[in-house]
């Protein structure tokens, strides 16, 4: 008796998640008298698929644990709200859910074993450049960005691939440092020698550039940022620090001033009720449905998030607030700081660089994109749309933020040198 | 009706996350006093336990060797000062008590069993003399006394 | 390693950037969500109204001045006493939406406050009715109804205060509008485009000229600064810096105290004291009464302005008798009366006393509190014994009711009309009674009457005081 206690107590926060979807699905049952037994049936399905992974995560001793444990209760709460919005979208948030375990798991064995990741910096550089001007030629303009994709009838949003490539980039680029060979340039007789730094930088801005060209500010400061953040975790040289923050500022003033569309960002962050019904129609019906909430919001069913323009992509958070109220909120945001105190913590037992980069990349993403829609939607800071990882409805999103996760997972297993022989 | 159901569940939907996230940090909290006890040095004061495996071919993380400084109980939940996630061990599988200067080792009920040198010992105390073979679940230890 | 160490660094940015997140929620939840969700474009407060019969507006004696009646989903709000509380209540109309206490007591009336969420789980439970709150006033009807009938078709305001509380015993302005929504549907472009601004709660969003009103004021700053002289040659007029300000009528008095100076309301005397104040005693004494101050009230309320950020001679004069710049509400005009009846201590004035659930238990009620202290009791005493001498002898003898001493301040205000139209000046009087106890205290102003408040504001006054009090 003493030996099952023991492990229910080790199974508790599992068993937690269980419980929410179980909850979650008879309510969603009930909801608007449905009746509907397809949404039971999505509700075990769920309920299965997790407590499976994590069976299979625990008992292989897969590495840490936590991590697809918080990610499972954020995207049973992505779930929840996205089935009470429409039930047809939740159904396909289920299956893109399905998918992105799958890929977890298949990205956790592929990581393992291929043993050359970072040995490919060229390659990462050359596949994001070709996704980019895919995206640019063949690019579909959806809700103000050029960022879709339609392959043979599924629509892509190949931004999102880019940025665990580009992480992979920078990432093998530290690890390789002055292994790489850059050709001198000669000009009129004068060897002018180019510092790798100086490539990587402008390699990074390019980056930036194809996402301002296709109006994804906020995927253009999530890759600044994370490109900033990395530079100073690897980069001792204070100088190169220092010349990419001033990049960075003159460039947002610049920005500001003359760019008609960070204009009107920041300008209806400052004062949304200027233009309510137009251009700042977002965010305040998102003020609206956050402050209906209260502390406890309405109760999942009884608020009106159907009122917030793209409840169930950019603007989740929000609805979530509505239901689930201010309480429920700050959950969610505890349990992506959790995540992210994880995701470093994994990071700083690695040794290896590449691997401790890109631990450290996937775990800054994270968090950051956390912040910026969370902090975009509350009014905290400009808003700018980019989805919030786990919770969001949208297959890119989803399954790359699961791939993301089983590299992460496969860093924290932390075996890597075993193989090369280290010990 | 469903108001009211729905009324009711939205706190009960805010205990459930908070208790995860509770759970989840207590996790994480024993983790890492768990780890750092273990990372302790071995000063040669105390007897310890170490490991005869290769820690390589273990699927879980394992550490060379534990300093026996005090009363231990083995196991694979984290409530045990040496937890190692063995799945072959019990959540409770054996303790280690210290009693003026001896050490002793006694099961606790584990399903598998506690081994020293190919004999399995019970849920009395069975006392440790310098050498012996002890094996748990996967693990093989060798008891080693200190050096005063 | 310096790695990790830079790690950790970043950790702290991310923990930095997440408590950020929380903390503005809650400070959102707290302080700024009431402003935000009652705004117009939040459809939700429609579909809340739909779900619950909206909360009833009672007088302090439970007199009903607002109902909901019909079923939830086709209700229809009844104003029984049709204008006379469309200054005070406002409208509910299904399409124009909801103004004054209706606006701002909204969430209180469809139920949807944060209290009665809570109590609501046993309501849903019983499988009662969904009811809103009702919001209990202070108004005393009787004195509400005599008010408008003394006002008559007059444009201006009557505001009646309890000095001791800041209850508001009656609040009126006029021009006024019939809020039913049959009658409101049917006038309202007549209404939006009308000259007289029905729309204008005139009590709490007019701003005038206080004229000799403000003498209360300046006298109380006289006192304070000593500056009260054994006795004044009143000639009819005084030249300040080249300007000629003259007594009403440019009668002389010849040798008077400053407390017949008040009872007369010598302007030559008062320009003379604003002078000898100067600018900083001038402003130092607005801005204890409440100018340039937000009041804290249930409505809106404009801010009363003292504008000058230095003075001229001719300016102190001005303003020594309420003219000049300076602007004020009725509603802050009866306001710096009852601080006088009370000793020097303003009440912050209220309409809402107390909000109770549809089955009669009291959710909240207001407790009167200190606004400001604008003096002290002697001080006070001596400017409530000159305006006891306004109304026996002054100005204000229409004020005096038998058998009950009034003290009181008679203004008849020049504005922006009277040096091109003439006989446009606001006919002002405030007072308080009874002056050694007081329970009430008034400011009544007719705007453009073009005549003085001692002949036309002071018999209103003195009808309601005596109405109350009987």
């Amino acid at each position: 008796m003493r030996a099952m206690d023991s492990i229910f107590s080790n199974y508790r926060p599992v068993r937690m998640i269980l419980l929410f979807n179980l909850l979650a699905f008879t309510l969603l049952f009930l909801f608007e008298e449905r009746y509907d037994q397809k949404i039971l049936l999505s509700g075990l399905i769920v309920m299965a698929l997790i407590y499976l992974s994590f069976t299979i995560i625990k008992w292989r001793t897969w590495g840490d644990e936590y991590l697809f444990l918080i990610v499972s209760m954020l995207a049973s709460i992505g779930i929840m709200m996205i089935f009470r919005l429409e039930v047809q979208l939740g159904i396909k948030q289920i299956q893109w859910f399905m998918g992105g375990i799958v890929l977890f798991f298949i990205s956790y064995i592929v990581y393992q074993k291929i043993r050359f990741w970072d040995r490919l910096t060229i390659f990462y550089l050359i596949l994001s450049l070709t996704l980019f001007i895919i995206t640019l030629a063949f690019g579909k303009k959806i809700s103000g960005a050029t960022n879709w994709v339609n392959i043979g009838g599924i629509t892509l949003q190949p931004s999102e691939m880019i940025k665990v490539i580009f992480i992979f980039f920078i990432a093998s680029f530290f690890k390789n440092r002055g292994s790489i060979k850059i050709p001198n340039l000669q000009i009129k007789g004068k060897k002018i020698k180019i510092k790798d730094t100086t490539v990587m930088t402008l390699i990074a801005y390019t980056h930036m550039g194809f996402l301002v060209i296709q109006r994804e500010w906020g995927g253009a400061l999530l890759f600044f940022l994370v490109y900033f953040t990395l530079l100073y975790i690897f980069e001792s040289d204070l100088r190169l620090l220092l010349i990419n923050a001033g990049i960075a500022i003159v460039g947002g003033l610049l920005g500001a001033k003359y760019v008609y569309h960070i204009q009107v960002r920041i300008s209806t962050w400052l004062d949304p009720w200027r233009d309510i019904s137009g251009k700042g129609y977002q965010i305040t019906q998102s003020l609206f449905a956050i402050g209906s909430g209260g502390f406890f919001g309405t109760g999942i069913g009884l608020g009106s998030p159907q009122y917030i323009p793209e409840a169930q992509t950019d603007f989740i958070f929000s609805a979530i607030c509505e239901e689930l109220g201010i309480f429920g909120g700050a959950a969610v945001v505890l349990l992506y700081f959790i995540l992210v105190y994880r995701g470093m913590k994994i990071a700083m037992k690695v040794d290896d660089t590449f691997h401790k980069a890109v631990a450290l990349g996937i775990t800054i993403m994270f968090g950051f994109q956390t912040f910026i829609i969370i902090g975009g939607v509350i009014k905290l800071i400009p808003l700018t749309g980019i989805t919030l990882p786990f919770i969001s409805y949208g297959g890119s999103s989803l399954t790359t933020s699961f791939v993301a996760l089983g590299i992460l997972q496969a860093i924290s297993k932390n075996n890597f040198e075993e193989e090369e022989g280290e010990i | 009706m469903f108001e009211l159901i729905s009324t009711i569940l939205k706190y009960i939907f805010i205990v459930i996350i908070y208790y995860f996230i509770y759970g989840i940090i207590r996790l994480i909290y024993l983790d890492i006093s768990t780890t750092s006890y273990t990372g302790k040095k071995i000063s040669g004061k105390y007897p310890y336990l170490k490991l005869i495996n290769q820690r390589e071919k273990l699927k879980f993380k394992v550490d060379e060797s534990y300093v026996l400084d005090g009363d231990k109980t083995i196991g694979r939940t984290p409530k045990n000062e040496i937890f190692i996630q063995d799945p072959f061990l019990s959540g409770e599988h054996a303790g280690i008590a210290i009693d003026h200067g001896i050490c002793y080792i006694f099961d606790m009920g584990s399903k598998n069993g506690t081994f020293v040198n190919d004999e399995k010992i019970s849920k009395k105390r069975h006392e440790l003399t310098n050498g012996d073979a002890i094996h748990l679940g996967q693990l093989n230890f060798l008891y080693v006394e200190s050096m005063e | 390693m310096n790695q990790n160490k830079r790690v950790i660094h970043i950790l702290v940015v991310m923990s930095v950037l997440f408590l950020s997140i929380i903390g503005y929620l809650s400070y959102f939840e707290l302080f700024m969500k009431e402003d935000i969700i009652t705004n117009n474009f939040n459809k939700r407060q429609t579909e809340y109204a739909r779900e619950t019969l909206r909360g009833s507006i009672y007088d302090r004696d439970g007199e009903i001045l607002a109902a909901s009646e019909g079923e939830i989903q086709n209700q229809k709000r009844v104003y029984p006493f049709e204008n006379l509380y469309s200054q005070v209540i406002g409208y509910n109309s299904v399409i124009y939406g909801n103004s004054l206490l209706e606006s701002v007591y909204n969430q209180e009336l469809i139920g949807k406050n944060a209290l009665s969420s809570i109590l609501d789980i046993k309501d849903q439970l019983s499988g009662d009715d969904k009811k809103g709150n009702n919001l209990l006033l202070t108004i005393d009807h009787d004195l509400q109804k005599k008010a408008s009938e003394l006002l008559g078709d007059r444009k201006g305001a009557v505001v009646a205060i309890d000095p001791k509380t800041g209850e508001i015993l009656a609040m009126v302005s006029k021009p006024d509008y019939d809020p039913n929504s049959s009658n409101l549907e049917e006038n309202w472009s007549k209404l939006v485009e009308s000259q007289d601004s029905p729309f204008l709660p005139r009590a709490i969003q007019g701003i005038y000229v206080p004229g000799s009103t403000y003498k209360i004021v300046t006298s109380v700053a006289a006192y304070e600064n000593g500056l009260v002289k054994e006795g004044y040659d009143d000639q009819g007029s005084v030249v300040i810096d080249g300007k000629f300000i003259s007594n009403f009528g440019e009668k002389a008095y010849g040798k008077i105290d400053f407390s017949k100076a008040l009872a007369v309301s010598s302007n030559a005397v008062f320009a003379q004291t604003g002078v000898d104040l100067g600018f900083e005693n001038l402003k130092e004494v607005a801005l204890q009464f409440g100018f340039n101050k937000k009041l804290p009230f249930d409505l809106s309320v404009k801010k009363s302005s003292f504008p000058y950020t230095s003075m001229k001679k001719t300016d102190m004069a001005a303003v020594g008798i309420g003219q000049g710049s300076l602007q004020v509400t009725p509603l802050h005009m009866a306001m710096i009366t009852a601080s006088l009846a009370n000793d020097g201590t303003m009440m912050e004035p209220y309409l809402v006393k107390g909000i109770s659930t549809s089955k009669g238990k009291v959710i909240y009620s207001k407790k009167p509190s200190v606004f400001l202290t604008v003096t002290d009791k002697s001080t006070a005493d001596q400017v409530t014994g000159m305006m006891i001498k306004v109304v026996e002898e002054g100005t204000g003898t229409r004020a005096r009711i038998s058998g009950i001493n009034v003290a009181g301040k008679t203004g008849t205000a020049e504005n922006e009309l009277t040096s091109s139209q003439g006989d446009k000046e606001h006919a002002w009087f405030v007072g308080f009674a009874p002056a050694e106890d007081p329970q009430i205290a008034i400011a009544v102003i007719l705007e453009y009457s073009g005549s003085t408040g001692g002949k036309t504001a002071a018999p209103i006054a003195k009808e309601i005081m005596e109405a109350y009090l009987k």
